[in-house]
């Protein structure tokens, strides 16, 4: 049983493949080589002229955990607006969707459609893992996996404060991992969230958290040792400190710096580009962010692009959602701590393009696109739902490869904010192959997915079929094909055969003696005991639709 | 021309959603087409007439009898004409009401008048929590309109109000005009812990002084003439509120934990 795939024309990075006309045959889920006896043939597609790429990897979308059901339920005005027949549709529940955050199931669908098999979850609450899982395990189509969250939870910020050595915290991040079924570590306003619960509003790179005095550049380089210590693939997530504030971009500049060398990955970089300057005292950053990421090479980034319309903002830096729960459209707000863990915040935000700051925004993200040299150390996203929601991708897509489609749109924004912004004069488009790596190769590459992302001799069976079209929002919002592992799933944007994806984890050794002093931990402090933290894999598999895929960590050289 | 009728055949099992049979809903709608509309009951789609007794013609006029208070929605959205209840009737009465009039002679369930917009509701009996309150999620309760409650209500009357009146005859519950935006809340009786907690703005007019949280401040007794305009401002719509005499007030204001500036008026 092998499918063929007639005249593809290739576009697959990993193999320096820019449109590289070719066949491609699968077995069982898998890309193998030519077969030398062609009667084992049995179906085949001819796709002359078409586009084919592996399955998109959207390396951070907020997909799962209890914020995604807030942000679910906080836009009943939405539900309103729809005029629903359904009685009781004003009445706002978890499984509620709208445009902003979907029900799981149609997460799965609408990503499905876009060519995307595999989305990732980036701030997987450790104590909230079970139903991060079980969300996850309701979204069909795609694979997924998570990074948990570490750096404001109690028992990390004990062991910094009393100077433990760097293996027990290794142990520590390692049994994490473990236990949550994770693939990468996150951390969030590093120390923040949880100088937060002890009154303090912001907090700086070097500024000490009040209770445990430690600072946030210890809590990075602590966790980025750990990370690369262990072998983790993935580069520590780091969504910086002092999100969303004027003049941010020296904080993050500074987190650059205090990597000492080690890789990490700076997340929605969008939101951590502002400054001061202006008479509005809010201005682009980009060209310093971009300059400093064209410099240092271990630091990757994505962007987390806005876009206009309404969305929800779901965080867990509790302490700048806090912050900015005054610009909340509709004027609301659900801001929390949540145990030892961290915090969380969610918050409606409608982006506009006649407003200023949101217009800058705007700019600021696609400034650093255009900016940002190496396209493997760039990412496309839109921290769904925080910038826009992940449906928007096709759109996003074609600000980057359509220059005049982009300038369009520039001239419509707000006044102010085009004068502050340079993006007129990038000229850049981004290229098939460079759109290739951005969203398969590059993503893949970087959490370690050795046999996704790209079309080699035994990666999975991940392919979108696109039609070139001159109008890239079209070609890459309705695939003609998507296969994920081998089975044909999707024909002209229509979900055909329903399929469940599987659990990327990672599980580096460590010394398991760390559980005799967590055991202790849990039983004097956490809401649960140690047992029932831990996810067996069989959790996730048990009713067969889900399965674990553990991956080695080591990069595909 | 006589009233259009509906008469529960049977006790319900289930609570069932009635927010088509509103005088706006059936206008120009013949006897068999409203018969053959369907409401939900459990998992079943049943027709009008498996559950109610269908007579009169005046589709302006609704009257519904042997109620239950697992009649939902009752009057939602309507614009115009008049609903009597003969009995109780469940959650969500007047929901989103815009105008004309709902007469119930029973008690209601929670959330009667919610997301009210304009129009009169009267309670002839007693009514349950949030009332003129907000539909989950929104953060605006009623926005306009005139409750009238001649038994009892719940608690969180007026939660998130930001318009309107509601006169309560009987007693309220706890958390009274609780994060109300603005409107008055009129109470004869007595109300329960907690009033005015979270007021932003507005007025809660009371009779008998209330047990106060610290956060709401006293600013002493004064001779408000403006009470006679309010008073007699009542009269179209409860008695019992237009024949208050006393111009002596006591005057609270807060909640000062928000910075509000809601006051409480209790009458002496």
């Amino acid at each position: 049983m092998i499918t063929q795939l007639k005249h593809a024309r290739v576009f697959d990075p990993t193999h320096k493949k820019n449109g590289v006309v070719e066949d491609i045959f699968i077995s069982q889920g898998r890309i193998v080589a030519k077969p030398t006896d062609a009667s084992k043939i049995s179906s085949s597609h001819d796709l002359s002229g078409k586009v084919v790429m592996a399955g998109a990897i959207d390396m951070h979308s907020h997909i799962g955990g209890g914020k995604t059901n807030i942000a679910r339920m906080l836009l009943p005005e939405f539900q309103a607006s729809k005029h629903y027949s359904e009685p009781e549709a004003h009445i706002c529940t978890p499984g509620c969707s709208h445009f902003a955050t979907p029900t799981s199931t149609e997460t799965g669908f609408r990503y499905i459609e876009m060519g995307y098999t595999a989305a990732f979850e980036p701030a997987l609450m450790p104590v909230n893992a079970r139903q991060a899982h079980l969300e996850m395990a309701d979204t069909p189509m795609i694979d997924k996996g998570a990074y948990a969250m570490l750096g404001n939870d109690d028992y990390f910020l004990r062991m910094l404060a009393s100077q433990q050595d760097q293996q027990a915290i290794n142990d520590y991040v390692a049994w994490i991992l473990h236990s949550t079924q994770s693939i990468g570590i996150k951390v969030v306003n590093p120390g923040g969230i949880n100088a937060f619960k002890f009154n303090q509003r912001r907090l700086d790179l070097d500024e000490n958290n009040r209770h445990y005095q430690v600072s946030p550049r210890q809590i990075l380089q602590s966790l980025s040792r750990a990370v690369h210590e262990l072998g983790v693939a993935k580069p520590l997530h780091v969504h910086c400190n002092n999100l969303g504030a004027a003049g941010n971009f020296q904080t993050t500049l500074d987190t650059m710096r205090a990597s000492d060398g080690l890789p990490m990955h700076l997340t929605h970089i969008q939101f951590h580009s502002y400054g001061k300057e202006g008479d509005k005292q809010f201005s682009s950053a980009a060209a310093e962010i971009a300059e400093a990421l064209n410099k240092n090479k271990h630091i990757t980034a994505d962007v987390g692009q806005i876009l206009f319309g309404q969305t929800v903002t779901t965080s867990g830096d509790s302490m700048m959602q806090h912050l900015n729960a005054r610009h909340a459209n509709p004027k609301k707000a659900v801001l929390m701590d949540i145990e030892c863990d961290a915090g969380c915040g969610v918050l409606p935000f409608k982006y506009r393009d006649q407003n200023y700051v949101n217009a800058l925004q705007w700019a600021i993200g696609l400034e650093l696109f255009l900016s940002v040299e190496d396209p493997w150390r760039i990412f496309l996203t839109t921290d769904h739902p925080n910038g826009a929601p992940f449906t928007s991708y096709p759109h996003l897509i074609r600000l980057l490869m359509d220059k005049s489609f982009r300038n369009e749109a520039f001239a419509k924004l707000n006044l102010d904010a085009q004068a502050m912004s340079n993006l007129a004069s990038l000229d850049r488009e981004y290229s098939l192959y460079e759109i290739a790596i951005m969203t398969r190769a590059g993503a893949a590459g970087l959490i370690g997915l050795n046999d996704r992302g790209h079309l080699g001799i035994g990666a999975a069976a991940d392919i979108t079929v696109y039609t070139d079209q001159a109008d890239r929002e079209a070609m890459f919002s309705k695939p003609d094909y998507v296969f994920k592992n081998g089975e044909l799933v999707v024909k002209d944007g229509q979900v055909v055969k329903v399929v469940w994806g599987a659990t990327h984890t990672t599980k580096p050794a460590f010394d398991l003696g760390i559980e005799k002093d967590l055991r202790d931990y849990f039983a004097k402090y956490q809401t649960m005991q140690l047992a029932n933290f831990k996810i067996h894999p069989d959790e996730i598999a048990d009713d067969g639709r889900g399965s674990i895929v553990v991956h080695s960590g080591k990069h595909l050289s | 021309m006589s009233a259009l009728t509906f008469s529960l055949k049977k006790p319900l099992q289930f609570a069932i959603n009635c927010a088509v049979l509103t005088p706006d809903g059936l206008a120009n709608r013949t006897l068999n087409e409203i018969a053959a509309l369907t409401l939900q009951h459990g998992k079943q789609a049943v027709r009008v007439d498996e559950l109610f007794d269908i007579s009169g013609h005046d589709s302006a006029s609704l009257r519904f009898l042997n109620t239950s208070d697992q009649l939902d929605y009752l009057g939602a959205n309507m614009h115009s004409g008049r609903i009597d209840i003969s009995g109780d009737a469940g959650a969500y009465l007047g929901f989103g009401m815009k105008g004309g009039e709902i007469h119930c002679h029973g008690n209601t369930q929670d959330l009667a008048a919610c997301n009210m917009q304009n129009g009169r509701l009267v309670i002839h009996g007693n009514t349950g929590d949030f009332l003129g309150g907000a539909a989950a999620g929104l953060r605006k309760g009623m926005l306009g309109g005139t409750v009238v409650v001649k038994g009892h209500a719940g608690d969180r009357v007026g939660d998130q109000m930001r318009r309107g009146l509601i006169l309560i005859e009987g007693n309220a519950g706890d958390y009274c005009a609780s994060r109300m935006l603005a409107g008055t809340v009129g109470v004869l009786g007595k109300v329960g812990n907690y009033a005015g907690f979270s007021m932003h703005r507005g007025t809660l007019l009371l009779t008998t002084q209330p047990d106060l949280h610290p956060t709401m401040q006293a600013c002493g007794s004064h001779t408000l003439p403006f009470l006679n305009l309010l008073y007699k401002s009542f009269a179209p719509y409860s008695q019992a509120f237009a024949s208050l005499k006393s111009l002596r007030a006591e005057r609270w204001l807060g909640d000062a934990a928000i910075q509000g500036v809601g006051e409480i008026l209790v009458i002496r």
